[in-house]
């Protein structure tokens, strides 16, 4: 475990020096998002029997949360690009494995930061649901997906460019096409389908069954998401065990 | 024998970084890999590391063969890469601090602060990383490596970038970890007088393979004890003689600039692949 204690101290020290830049970060984005999308177009609209604001503010929770917790990325890449100081944990006699869970537990802690600031939007904003207890798998699941991604991203690009190729062909597509904003059973056949191929469709649901409480699947969600996360962690220790500097 | 290599060779698509040397340090000694950028000193430390798997041949340590998930043998090594490796936005202390909790050691209060005594950054302990000079940064480095006790310490290219002064400071520092602790340390430079300084034996490399190794004079006694320099119009044309009074007797039938002086290590790197080291 020595591993994930020295992973883990060292992100948290940087988290630390970096606490309000963060919470600006994940204050401004959704509250834009809520101001176009909540107040500009879907004030008076409504998602089936759902408020639109109630609708939103689950996926706000996803998108931004997403954001921070695959963000784990860059700063990966700029240890391991720049500051060299990722050869640091390649060198220290720990498992693989371990630098990986440190990692992961440092995304879940940074995706969760948005959350807390997402409601009280929502609730500034007129939200009327209190979210289950479900959120808090739901949460994990999603932020475990997302740590892991952010992983095996940093750890498979070549350079910084490369990285802001898979944001600009990946996640960009996926934040709008994963029923972050709109459900994705109103969205046209080809794009229902292929928003089934984005990790974030299944774990945008379950956070907003957990919210609002209209998911009617969330055992199968669960499933093909911890299926994801499984996957996932696997190809970052295929990553890991190859890596060279 | 404490670290063994065996026909080692590491590929980079299709290129030889390191074509199939074979080395072997014992405990306490000092060793150099000296070369040029590119001689592969850099890619042969990192295979020995751990940081980097080998394409063929193997490492051996204390007899037992190491692959870069052995987490025993990793134990006993120490690295100071070339690059300064701090975390800039962590204090002193807390880059210390990391390394502690990742090497598993248990009094780790008392471990940072031998780090801070040894390294004199004890009043810089709060400091950010990014507010020390080279040499700090550079002397952090090297005592974190030192934390966990290894038997092996590695450091690739330690005073590159650094100025003469703070040099010769962190030479003395090197050289105190070697024969005050007793600690092996295989150190990688393309400075010729960093090489004859701190090492007892030199492993000289070039394209990737060992040219010639052995004991600084040694080295140096097989091409000759003394260098006579020719100054001519475009060139230095250097001869090496047994003796000083040989050189004398040479430099009496020259009739431009010339001077006699004893041979370095360049001579012996000159001689070897016909190129000067910097070249």
């Amino acid at each position: 475990m020595n591993g994930i204690k020295g992973v883990l101290y060292r992100e948290m020290r940087v988290l630390k020096s970096r606490i309000y830049r963060n919470i600006l970060a994940s204050s401004v984005s959704p509250l834009l998002f809520l101001l176009a999308f909540g107040y500009g177009i879907g004030r008076n609209s409504s998602v089936g029997q759902t408020g639109y604001i109630d609708f939103l503010i689950p996926g706000l929770i996803a998108m931004t949360s997403m954001n921070q917790s695959y963000g784990i990325s860059s700063d990966i890449n700029i240890s391991r690009f720049y500051f060299k100081t990722f050869d640091e944990y390649l060198l220290a006699p720990v498992g693989r494995w371990e630098i990986i869970t440190g990692e992961v537990i440092y995304g879940i802690i940074k995706g969760l930061i948005p959350v807390i600031i997402i409601l009280i939007y929502g609730y500034i904003a007129g939200m009327r649901h209190i979210p289950s207890l479900m959120i808090v798998p739901a949460l994990l699941i999603h932020l475990i997906i997302f740590s892991l991604l952010g992983i095996a991203v940093a750890l498979k690009v070549k350079n910084h460019g490369d990285q802001f190729a898979v944001n600009a062909f990946v996640i960009t597509p996926m934040i709008f096409l994963s029923g972050t904003f709109y459900p994705v059973d109103k969205m046209p056949l080809v794009v229902k389908y292929l928003a089934h191929i984005f990790p974030m469709t299944y774990t945008t649901s379950l956070i907003r069954g957990s919210v609002i409480g209209i998911e009617t699947q969330y055992l199968v969600n669960f499933g093909i998401s911890a299926l994801i996360a499984a996957v996932l962690f696997w190809i970052c220790m295929r990553i890991m065990r190859g890596m060279e500097p | 024998m404490l670290i063994e290599a065996v026909d080692l060779v590491k590929k980079f698509d299709k290129k030889a970084a390191v074509d199939g040397i074979s080395l072997s340090v014992e405990a306490g000694e000092s060793v150099a890999l000296l070369g040029p950028n590119g001689a592969g000193k850099t890619t042969t430390v990192n295979m020995l590391t751990g940081l980097s798997n080998p394409t063929a041949g193997k490492i051996l340590y204390n007899g037992k063969v190491f692959d870069s998930s052995d987490n025993t043998i990793k134990r006993e090594i120490g690295v100071v890469p070339q690059h300064n490796n701090v975390d800039r936005d962590l204090t002193v202390e807390e880059n210390l601090i990391v390394h502690c909790k990742l090497f598993g050691i248990k009094d780790i209060q008392k471990a940072v602060q031998d780090a801070l005594d040894f390294s004199g950054l004890a009043d810089h302990k709060d400091k950010t990383a990014d507010k020390l000079s080279g040499g700090m940064k550079r002397r952090l480095v090297i005592s974190r490596a030192l934390l966990h006790k290894p038997k092996v310490l590695f450091l690739d290219e330690p005073t590159t970038g650094l100025d003469a002064s703070v040099r010769r400071t962190l030479w003395s520092f090197i050289r105190s970890i070697n024969k005050t602790h007793g600690c092996t340390v295989i150190m990688t430079t393309h400075y010729i007088e960093e090489a004859e300084m701190l090492s007892d034996r030199v492993i000289i490399m070039d394209n990737g393979k060992i040219a010639a190794e052995g004991k600084t004079k040694e080295l140096k006694d097989s091409i000759g004890k003394f260098a006579l320099d020719i100054y001519k119009e475009n060139e230095i044309e250097t001869i090496h003689f047994p003796t000083r009074h040989d050189a004398i007797a040479a430099l009496e039938n020259i009739t431009t600039e010339a001077r006699i002086r004893e041979v370095t290590l360049e001579d012996v790197y000159l001689k070897i692949t016909g190129r000067r080291i910097d070249a």
